[in-house]
């Protein structure tokens, strides 16, 4: 061990004592479209920055959209950079957070010696662009973070080896309780747009009598618009069978928007009999959204639902538990990475 | 005057009309079992008998009711005008005794009215339905049909002009805005609902229709005012319907009433 190396080693540690050592998110370019999942690595990383931390988004082109079209102005105050063509530092304190749906880029970075995270928020995403026989710890990535114990549990019998730690997405309070009656409109969302329309023309088909009830499609809006368009809704209708975590009817709780939702295939751990109308058959959908229609109309949801609403929304809502969780992942983190980096630093200085 | 209180006004002509005493229970019926009691009810009738006879022996249990008899021409228009007169709320509504409301109405209304203080009259979603209760339609929902109207809720004058399809019956209306802006015209014939809802979006009375059924209106009954039209005894043709449509699209712009009689208008 020369006098440089040693030099390196103690300027890393200095690095993470300071705060200085660099955690790099990658973030996918949604071109201007509001999406969950990349709030919440911005949430993240936000925390982290106002918390002292070194935090950069990490971008995959320098041409990036960025997400000012739909998620607060300050998010883009955070450092951005981009992958391609530039000249990206990456040091051995550093620690770069990947999200599940990039396997390519954790298969060319496996051989990087910086501390390496998964990021999963959609376990259905998780062999997508993995080579056949890969897997995350086969490529050097031994941590990863994800948004429920639910979704840990089906990672960590596909990933052998891996630590996967829980961090719970809060509801931003932009998304609060409506102050006026709703009108008759019903936000809808579902992962493919196909499904929002051809539920629309079923529902309309069947019940003509209900035309003067209005859809609307919940895609493509910033998270203000999102929310004021959500605000004026009676009902929120949720069609996305391969949810991990079900953003859009926590936010609709919180709003105090009943849900009719069709039972994704990983099942919310939120979600329970009494705090939305769940179903499982989507044959069945229009007709139970027919139904939702009526009732309201004569006042009959039970309010129950809006009392089971409001207890699920309130684990979802504490944005300082949602910081204190990170901030804390992200110490633990770089401190046991700290402690290896002063037990090899203390083994070479013995040695000398 | 007290805020957001409300009076009914059920006008009647006749007892002697097909399952009347079944009619007139429900629809008292629906007024006992609301969540939040109306004010009064003011039952404008006519001196027949049998009626008078019904009324009295009726048992309204608690509801405040006031007997006004009509001894002039029985006329629909004239009877409700008399009702919102002796009425002693900031609210009116029209309720039929072959008509229900539903017993979430008035608690929306005054939720709706603190609420929004600036409306001045407030629809009830209708639920249509034939003589033997089957469900027919809805009215009064067009309010809220994508791009029907310029804000969502909100009925006004334009939109009427080019759809016609709303009731008074079940509606409540600030009884001063009823009353300045020259009540139901009597001398009109058909679309006296019609005409009158023109004249008061016109005079920029403000009518948002509460998202909740409110009302349950049974349409062409034998012996109602409309089955006459269609019917009975009082048969109006495609042109005298074209007349009052046209005459209604016209007249609205007068709050008094003026002379109007149908004179054919096919040459």
């Amino acid at each position: 061990m020369n006098q440089e190396q040693i030099s390196k080693l103690e300027k890393s540690i200095q690095n993470m004592k300071d705060k200085s050592s660099r955690i790099y998110f990658l973030v996918q370019d949604t071109k201007g479209n509001a999406r969950a999942s990349v709030r919440y690595i911005y949430q993240m990383a936000l925390t982290l920055k106002n918390n002292g931390f070194n935090s950069i988004i990490l971008h995959e082109k320098p041409e990036y959209f960025g997400v000012s079209s739909w998620l607060d102005e300050e998010y883009m105050k955070l450092p951005h950079n981009a992958i391609e063509g530039t000249n990206l530092a990456i040091s051995p304190e550093d620690i770069i957070v990947i999200p599940e749906i990039y396997g390519f880029v954790m298969d060319q970075i496996s051989n990087l010696p910086c501390g390496k995270v998964v990021l999963c928020q959609a376990y259905d995403h998780i062999f997508e662009t993995l080579n056949p026989g890969d897997t995350w710890t086969k490529l050097g990535f031994y941590k990863c973070i994800t948004t429920s114990d639910r979704q840990k549990e089906i990672i960590e019998s596909m990933m052998r080896g891996l630590s996967v730690d829980v961090v719970s997405p809060f509801i931003s309070e932009v998304f609060e309780k409506q102050k006026f009656p709703p009108k008759t409109i019903i936000s809808v969302h579902s992962r493919d747009q196909r499904e929002t329309v051809n539920m629309i023309k079923a529902f309309y088909a069947k019940f003509p009598q209900y035309r003067w009830i209005t859809f609307r499609d919940m895609r493509g809006l910033s998270e203000l618009e999102f929310a004021n368009a959500m605000k004026e809704s009676f009902c929120s209708v949720w069609l996305d069978s391969t949810s991990a975590f079900g953003t859009y009817p926590l936010e609709s709780f919180k709003m105090g928007i009943p849900v009719i939702g069709l039972v994704p295939n990983l099942q919310p751990e939120w979600m329970n009999e009494n705090n939305g109308i769940w179903i499982n058959n989507q044959n069945m959908f229009v007709d139970v959204v027919a139904d939702f229609i009526q009732n309201w109309l004569e006042d009959n949801i039970s309010p129950v639902v809006f009392e089971e609403m409001e207890k699920t929304i309130s684990e979802f809502s504490d944005k300082s538990k949602f910081e204190l969780d990170v901030v804390n992942l992200f110490n633990n983190m770089i401190n046991t990475r700290l402690t290896s980096f002063e037990e090899q630093l203390s083994k070479f200085e013995t040695i000398e | 005057m007290e805020k957001n209180t409300i009076s009914v006004i059920l006008p009647i002509r006749t007892g002697k009309t097909g399952f009347f005493e079944d009619y007139l229970d429900k629809a008292i019926t629906s007024l006992k079992s609301q969540k939040e009691q109306f004010n009064e009810i003011i039952i404008v009738h006519t001196n027949e008998t049998f009626l008078t006879n019904h009324l009295q022996s009726y048992d309204f249990g608690e509801l405040n009711v006031k007997f006004e008899e009509w001894t002039k021409e029985p006329n629909f228009s004239s009877q409700v005008n008399h009702g919102v007169r002796v009425a002693t709320s900031e609210w009116v509504t029209i309720f039929e005794f072959d008509d229900e409301f539903s017993n979430i109405w008035v608690k929306n209304f005054k939720e709706y009215a603190n609420i929004y203080p600036n409306t001045d009259a407030f629809l009830p979603i209708v639920v249509d339905v034939d003589d033997k209760g089957v469900f027919v339609g809805f009215t009064n929902e067009a309010t809220f049909a994508a791009n029907f109207s310029s804000e969502m809720g909100i009925l006004t004058n334009e939109t009427l002009l080019s759809y016609q399809n709303f009731q008074v019956s079940g509606l409540a209306i600030k009884k001063e805005s009823f009353v300045n802006y020259g009540m139901l015209k009597p001398t009109f014939k058909l679309t006296f609902g019609y005409e009158f809802l023109l004249r008061m979006t016109h005079n920029s009375v403000r009518f948002m229709t509460i998202p909740k059924i409110g009302y349950k209106h049974t349409n062409l009954r034998e012996g109602s005012i409309f089955w006459n039209y269609k019917n009975g005894d009082d048969v109006l043709g495609e042109d005298e319907v074209r007349f009052w449509i046209d005459s209604a699209k016209k007249e609205y712009m007068f709050i008094n009433q003026r002379e109007i009689n149908y004179e054919p208008q096919e040459v």
